[in-house]
């Protein structure tokens, strides 16, 4: 049986911003006064950094970033340093999970599931690692996955490399990990625009979740 | 007056037997809500908020920031009361 979820694109849009807007979002549905939402964005040049993280792993000065552009910003989920910027599809479902069962590892599994349909449909074969967070796909990672869960609700998510900066990534040691970094472009010849991705990983998110999405807007669910 | 302690133990997360303790969210010794933010844990992937039993004083129990704690296990208490 599916059920009812909103989605609300930001478009293009700063890290701290959208940050901001999860938070208030995370509470609103703690306190049931929304239901399930998943928000996608494609965000400005920015390193986040998690709880666990270090800036040990960022490998350029501060004055690099400010030329370049990119801003740093701390941010309360587990894991290490990682790169967001344009190319990037960014998810970030605010999902009851008492509804789910409450089982984190399976929502876990459901987001990298969702991604690994995704890429087939672009002729990519990927894969999870044990012990190795994120989707793997041609030798690299191409999408990182960390979620934070308050009350049993969540925030944070997912972002896929659609056609992402090597040159931003090149920056840091991603997650405090030698990895290579990949980006669909690099491994599909069919072309991959952020809307069609985008469009394709909802269709894949309902399936997976068994959602029907209904498109809002920021006016709907904000304060 | 009777005085009841309410243990704090690591949640049922589904198919996750091990956790990571991050850290406190409340000192030991203070006095904590039903349902207040105690403590974070986290797997590879995710960062999960433990909220308190119980309202009344909270103390820690011998564990560490980095600590692998399993489910079930008894990281602290709530001495429940006014």
């Amino acid at each position: 049986m599916s059920s009812r979820a909103a989605h609300l694109d930001l478009g293009r849009a700063p890290y701290a911003g959208v940050l901001d807007l999860q938070r208030e979002l995370h509470a609103r549905r703690c306190r049931d006064s929304i239901g399930d939402l998943v928000i996608t964005v494609e965000h400005d040049p920015v390193f986040t950094v998690g709880r666990t993280g270090s800036l040990d792993h960022l490998l350029v000065a501060h004055e690099t970033l400010t030329r370049e552009g990119i801003t740093l910003c701390e941010v309360e989920r587990g894991g290490d340093i990682t790169y967001h910027g344009p190319g990037q599809l960014v998810v970030y479902p605010i999902v009851d999970l008492r509804q789910r069962g409450r089982d984190v590892k399976r929502f876990i599994a459901e987001l990298e599931e969702t991604t690994i349909r995704t890429l087939r449909r672009w002729e990519i074969a990927a894969e999870r690692r044990t012990g190795y967070p994120g989707v793997w796909a041609g030798g690299g990672k191409i999408a990182s996955i960390g979620v934070y869960v308050k009350q049993w609700v969540t925030r944070h998510g997912l972002a896929l490399n659609v056609d992402i900066s090597r040159e931003h990534f090149a920056m840091i040691r991603p997650c405090g990990l030698d990895v290579e970094i990949r980006s669909m472009v690099d491994l599909s010849s069919r072309r991959a625009s952020m809307d069609e991705v985008r469009d394709v990983f909802l269709a894949e998110l309902a399936d997976v979740f068994g959602w029907t999405f209904e498109t809002t807007c920021l006016s709907e669910v904000a304060g | 007056m009777e005085r009841k302690e309410e243990a704090i133990r690591i949640p049922d997360l589904g198919e996750v037997d091990e956790v990571r303790l991050v850290g406190w969210l409340a000192a030991s010794g203070s006095r904590v809500e039903l349902d207040q933010d105690l403590l974070e844990v986290e797997t590879e992937k995710t960062t999960f908020v433990i909220p308190s039993p119980a309202t009344g004083r909270l103390t820690h129990g011998e564990v560490s920031d980095g600590d692998i704690v399993r489910r079930g296990d008894v990281v602290g208490v709530i001495e429940a009361g006014e």
